[in-house]
């Protein structure tokens, strides 16, 4: 990254902070997926008078050895392990791809590109830019979410249980893996329809495709068919670096200014 | 080195829709080239040719010996582009906007600064410098428009419609802006369809009309493409037998000489055969009129002539 640059990553990010309304999008389904989501579990966990069936089909597909123990606890880790993870998803697929919507067609919707395409700026180094600039907002936004989510977790289980469950290594895997490259597909899915989308919510509505596999996954989690443990997270995650590599490069490469300017 | 160079350049977009029929002419360093016809005539699209926003369907075209298709970051880095759909950011303050794209342009804070503070206070805008852009009216967004693609000192200036929008006295100190730029040696390639505007501050001129370039020169060239003479108006109480004239009214006359050196001979004549002269005016050929009449010829049957 040359000066050149920084100072568009700068202004992008910038300009998402500053427009109220992206910024709201951005903070709304962080917040329902940190706090309301894992509070309402919490408490029905711990307060419903039996575990339901959904729940119990799932309990089986752990290992035995953490199905031992008290119930509930059991319950709790599992949603903390290998449910909240699949939900987590969708906050980098959202926060990177409503950004990314806003930096490239919002851009063009408002006249606006045209004139970045003036600057000394090659394709390749503009668009560079802008998705890397994407990319931080993304994994900002995951971060921050996460150690939101964590405190709320944790603060209240030690208030309710009076104990802390530690998550396993499988958030360090979505956090390192999975995330970042589950970020850069959302970005390259709207970058490459940037020349085609008009407006910026048809840009958001092509992201909804990246959502689509990992509600298959809840779905097929809840159902009992699979239960989403740390090596699958980690096939997963590689499996996405590899094709948000593949569609990163295509993404770029068959751009031209034209294409960008109709 | 020419600062433009066309050869036979066209381009067709997608959909048959031809906008440039092999246009050629060149640029000299420090020209204020008007690039002038209606709407549709080819002017943007030439603009975005020079700047490798577009390829070209034939020819080729450069600036600065650059080829836009291989080398758009080096033509841009030397350019200031001033179009209708290049806008800046409403929410950003008028200072901002100029601050960003000078630095997008390799300056550093402090000269955009300088430069950004400069162009404001030239262009009246000074008063308004940390108003965010969306209240600025259209005329200041226009001058802003202007200050950014000057920000950079650019070699050549590429103004789409520059005065568009402007009240009379702010077109006027853009002109004079224009003016001390092409003084500095800056290149400026004007396209407009504002005839008398382009008459006013441009020193060469290219007439366009539907993709074709009708014709290339400056004034007393292109007066020379559609008439072979001076157009002499003289009120006079009468003219002596045997000179060649047209009355246009009562003791006005209109004669057509070669040049004007033909002007005191003319006089010397009237006043030997007794005749009162009250009024001589050489009425030279507006741009106006000479673009309507290549148009003319063009229609006429007498087929273009294509510079």
């Amino acid at each position: 990254m040359n000066a050149k640059q920084m100072e568009l990553m700068k202004k992008d990010i910038l300009s998402v902070v500053t427009n109220r309304q992206l910024f709201v999008v951005m903070l709304i389904v962080p917040l329902i997926f940190t706090v309301v989501l894992p509070t309402i579990f919490i408490l029905v966990t711990l307060f419903a008078p039996d575990v339901n069936s959904e729940f119990q089909r799932m309990i089986e597909l752990l290992p035995v050895s953490a199905r031992t123990g008290n119930e509930k606890i059991v319950m709790l880790s599992m949603f903390i392990d290998n449910i909240m993870p699949l939900f987590f998803m969708l906050i980098p697929i959202m926060a990177s791809s409503v950004m990314a919507a806003g930096s490239f067609v919002g851009e063009k919707e408002k006249s606006t590109l045209e004139t970045l395409l003036y600057s000394p700026l090659s394709l390749t180094q503009l668009f560079r830019a802008k998705i890397f600039a994407c990319f931080f907002v993304g994994m900002l936004v995951s971060g921050i979410s996460f150690l939101v989510m964590m405190v709320v977790i944790e603060t209240e289980l030690f208030f309710l249980i009076g104990t802390v469950l530690i998550p396993d290594i499988s958030w360090l895997i979505v956090m390192l893996i999975v995330a970042p490259a589950i970020s850069f597909i959302a970005i390259s899915v709207t970058v490459r329809g940037s020349a085609k989308a008009r407006t910026m919510e048809e840009s958001q509505q092509r992201a909804v495709f990246v959502v689509f596999p990992f509600i298959f996954l809840i779905v097929g989690q809840f159902s009992g068919i699979i239960l989403i443990n740390k090596w699958i997270f980690l096939g997963l995650g590689l499996v996405l670096a590899l094709i948000a590599v593949l569609l990163m490069k295509g993404s770029v490469k068959n751009l031209t200014y034209e294409k960008m300017l109709k | 080195m020419k600062a433009v160079v066309t050869n036979n350049l066209s381009k067709i977009y997608d959909g048959g829709n031809r906008a440039l029929n092999d246009i050629s002419f060149s640029l000299d360093t420090g020209e204020i080239f008007g690039f002038l016809g209606p709407n549709g005539a080819g002017k943007t699209t030439t603009v975005k040719l020079l700047c490798g926003m577009l390829a070209p369907t034939g020819g080729e075209c450069r600036v600065f010996d650059y080829d836009p298709l291989k080398n758009p970051e080096e033509i841009h880095q030397i350019s200031g582009v001033l179009t209708e759909h290049a806008q800046m950011y409403d929410y950003m303050s008028g200072i901002d906007n100029l601050i960003f794209y000078g630095k997008l342009f390799g300056m550093d804070e402090a000269d955009c600064k300088k430069k950004a503070g400069e162009l404001l206070e030239r262009l009246d805008l000074l008063d308004a410098e940390k108003r965010k852009l969306s209240a600025y009216s259209t005329g200041m967004r226009q001058r802003l428009s202007l200050a950014r693609a000057m920000m950079h000192s650019p070699k050549i200036l590429f103004l789409d419609e520059p005065t568009s929008g402007l009240d009379p006295e702010s077109a006027q100190n853009v002109n004079s802006l224009i003016q001390e730029l092409a003084d500095a040696g800056t290149t400026v390639f004007l396209c407009t369809h504002q005839l008398r505007y382009a008459q006013e501050i441009c020193t060469t001129y290219g007439l366009m009309n539907k993709g074709d370039l009708l014709a290339v020169g400056d004034i007393e060239q292109l007066r020379g493409m559609v008439s072979s003479g001076v157009r002499l108006c003289i009120k006079a109480s009468s003219l002596p037998d045997g000179m060649n004239y047209r009355m246009v009214d009562k003791n006005s006359y209109e004669i057509i000489i070669e040049s004007e050196n033909a002007i005191p001979r003319i006089v010397k004549d009237i006043v030997m055969a007794g005749g009162d002269i009250y009024q001589v005016v050489v009425n030279n050929m507006s741009l106006e009129e000479v673009y309507f009449s290549l148009i003319n010829n063009c229609s006429g049957g007498e087929g273009c002539d294509k510079a």
